[in-house]
């Protein structure tokens, strides 16, 4: 069948079609939030305040930093992590508990990472194995989730004082520090990934396995690494998310993990690994963010927004699948 | 004699853990009933077993959850109609969904993961609409009567589970498409160049998976008389896990009903003792993830050491 395409189209026009599907691959989807920002301020009269620019971008700061410390996971082929929620509720316990305790702010946050930390390495080296990801991470959420119920006895833990929600509440000229955190995360995310060495073996572990695995590029290692990268941000946005609610309970945030899976899909990073990057899933959460806002404004009723939610993923995955295929024939 | 050994060493892992956990309920628990806590947890074992069926086939329905819950909202939606009849209808339009979404797979050549993280959320969206963004119930509280008589020593609820296990076992090893969707689960380049028809193999899987998810999401709101948007959407783990723990292979090609049946058996025993001792829900949740963990982990051990022993084989043959 591909001779027969060969001959009826030369080398060079195919090559040429595979450069422009890229290339709309790429950029259709900025595009796309470009589009619906300016339709949404032309139709919908309360869209293009301050207000409601600062609530979308707020609503990406959680999902967005960790749909691109998940890309790491995803780039090197080990698809993703599914235990998203009950990392950040404990995550979440772990900050109110010690800032409670320390009163000191910085030392929580850094006592919620190491957390998550701790157990983004355990998963990464079970992963590292060779066993499969969707199941050990599905596993871990169980018993993490779990853990935290019988820790905290099934009840809510509330923080004592507003002192804990101050990098929530923390803004500089009128933007809260969430955003920020967002921006610089995904800078870290994207060097990572994109300029050094360990995400040069992520890039090329998701690549080729075999291929990688031969040229002395370490499977366990890298998976690691990669987890590790997912951990910290899990970490942060545990710390923002519950600087925001200033209480947190073992059930709470049950859409997290599908909402970041989303993100990472509609941004365009290829679940079969190799091929992504953490800017393109913070766009995902983004457009995600801004669909479900004007829907808001709109006065659209939850069952319908989660309904146009779902249209949206379905229609952006099958456009971005359909565009990776041409691209690469 | 032979079958019957090589039947118990295929099941040995799975068999140890149900009598270990049986054993132990009853040691923890002496007023424990094995058969009321398989009963109760029914619908999970008929979930479990459509996940095993696209798992068989080397894919995965992440929407089963969603489907359940969407059957759920119609059974009560349509219960003026009658409620076995309204049963029917929601199951027959789930099918109908999950074949056209198995289609959808085939066609578009997509990672069935992708695809159904986003019908997960379309198909939960659907069941809020049908719902009306609230929880509903059935008008008349008679209707659900029907369920709960006796046919012979069963319920219908397991009359209808063990149909529907039977029914399949029989299916995916007696009957050629059933044989296809391992052949396209283990290898499927080779199926396929065989001549197995893949989209075929898909709707028939991803049909298989919605019929099952809208038997256990029906069932459940026709026993309860109620449905609600968010329901149900714990059995997505916990269906992964009752097939996981049984033995079917998340790489795919491998896997039969009875591991499925052990699988469900394993957890609805674990759930049910530790919530009559009185444990919270989240303390079996623990518990189900513990084990999940634990069992890929033996299996991927006995897989190595497996490997080892065939790799070493080779080389003495080579030697001599």
């Amino acid at each position: 069948m591909t001779t027969v395409q060969g001959s009826a189209i030369g080398f060079q026009e195919r090559a040429g079609i595979r450069r422009t599907m890229n290339a709309i691959r790429n950029y259709s989807l900025p595009i796309l939030i470009a589009l619906v920002f300016i339709l949404a301020s032309i139709l919908v009269p309360q869209f293009l305040t301050f207000e409601t620019i600062r609530a979308i971008l707020l609503a990406t700061s959680v999902t967005g930093i960790i749909a691109a410390g998940m890309t790491a996971i995803t780039i090197s082929g080990n698809l993703f992590s599914l235990g998203v929620t009950a990392s950040v509720v404990l995550s979440g316990v772990v900050y109110i508990w010690v800032g409670s305790v320390s009163g000191n702010i910085f030392i929580a946050a850094i006592a919620a990472i190491l957390v998550a930390l701790a157990i983004g390495f355990a998963q990464g080296f079970i992963v590292g194995l060779g066993l499969n990801p969707v199941v050990v991470t599905l596993a871990a959420g169980a018993i993490i989730y779990g853990a935290t119920a019988i820790l905290t006895g099934g009840e809510v833990v509330a923080a004592q004082s507003r002192e804990l929600g101050r990098f929530a509440t923390f803004a500089i000229i009128g933007i809260p520090l969430p955003v920020f955190v967002l921006i610089a995360f995904t800078a870290v995310a994207w060097f990572l990934t994109e300029r050094t060495t360990i995400g040069r073996n992520v890039h090329l572990l998701g690549h080729n396995k075999d291929t990688a695995r031969n040229s002395g590029i370490s499977f366990m290692g890298t998976t690691i690494w990669a987890f590790l990268i997912f951990s910290v941000g899990l970490g942060v946005a545990a710390v923002l998310q519950v600087s925001q609610t200033l209480q947190v309970q073992a059930d709470n945030f049950p859409e997290l993990t599908m909402n970041v899976v989303a993100a990472v899909l509609v941004g365009g990073t290829a679940v079969t690994g190799g091929d992504g990057s953490p800017v393109k899933s913070v766009i995902g959460a983004l457009f995600i963010a801004t669909i479900t806002q004007i829907m808001v404004l709109v006065g659209v009723p939850q069952g319908t927004r989660y309904f146009v939610l779902g249209v949206v993923v379905v229609v952006l995955v099958i456009t971005l699948h359909l565009l990776r295929k041409a691209g690469s024939r | 004699m032979r079958s019957v050994s090589t039947w118990f060493a295929r099941y040995a892992l799975q068999l140890g853990v149900l009598v270990i956990v049986i054993v132990s309920m009853y040691a923890l628990y002496p007023s424990f009933r094995v058969e009321a806590s398989i009963e109760r947890l029914i619908p999970l074992g008929v979930i479990a077993a459509g996940l095993a069926v696209t798992m068989i086939a080397g894919e995965f329905d992440l929407s089963i959850a969603s489907m359940a819950a969407l059957a759920g909202a119609l059974t009560v939606v349509l219960s003026g109609l009658g409620l076995i009849v309204s049963v029917l209808i929601a199951i027959t339009v789930c099918t109908l969904l999950g074949m056209l979404q198995g289609w959808a797979i085939a066609k578009l050549g997509i990672n069935s993961l992708v695809f159904t993280v986003g019908t997960l959320v379309l198909i939960r969206g659907l069941t809020w609409l049908v719902c009306g963004g609230l929880a509903i119930s059935i008008d008349d509280i008679a209707a659900s009567d029907i369920f709960y008589g006796r046919l012979l020593f069963l319920s219908p609820l397991s009359a209808t589970g063990l149909l529907i296990l039977i029914g399949l076992g029989i299916f995916l090893s007696r009957t050629r498409w059933g044989r296809e969707l391992y052949a396209l689960g283990s290898s499927r380049p080779e199926a396929i160049a065989a001549g197995v028809r893949y989209p075929r193999g898909m709707v028939i899987a991803f049909g298989i998976s919605a019929g099952c998810g809208a038997v256990g999401g029906a069932l459940t709101s026709a026993l309860s008389g109620s449905a609600a948007p968010n329901a149900l959407e714990s059995m997505l783990v916990a269906g992964i896990a009752a097939a996981l723990v049984g033995g079917i292979s998340i790489a795919g090609g491998r896997g039969t009903m009875v591991n499925v049946f052990l699988g469900f058996a394993i957890i609805s025993v674990l759930s049910a003792g530790l919530a009559g001792m009185g444990a919270k829900a989240f303390v079996s949740q623990l518990f189900i993830g513990v084990l999940l963990l634990l069992i890929v982990l033996v299996e991927y051990l006995i897989a190595r050491v497996g490997e080892r022993g065939r790799r070493s084989r080779l080389r003495r043959l080579a030697g001599a």
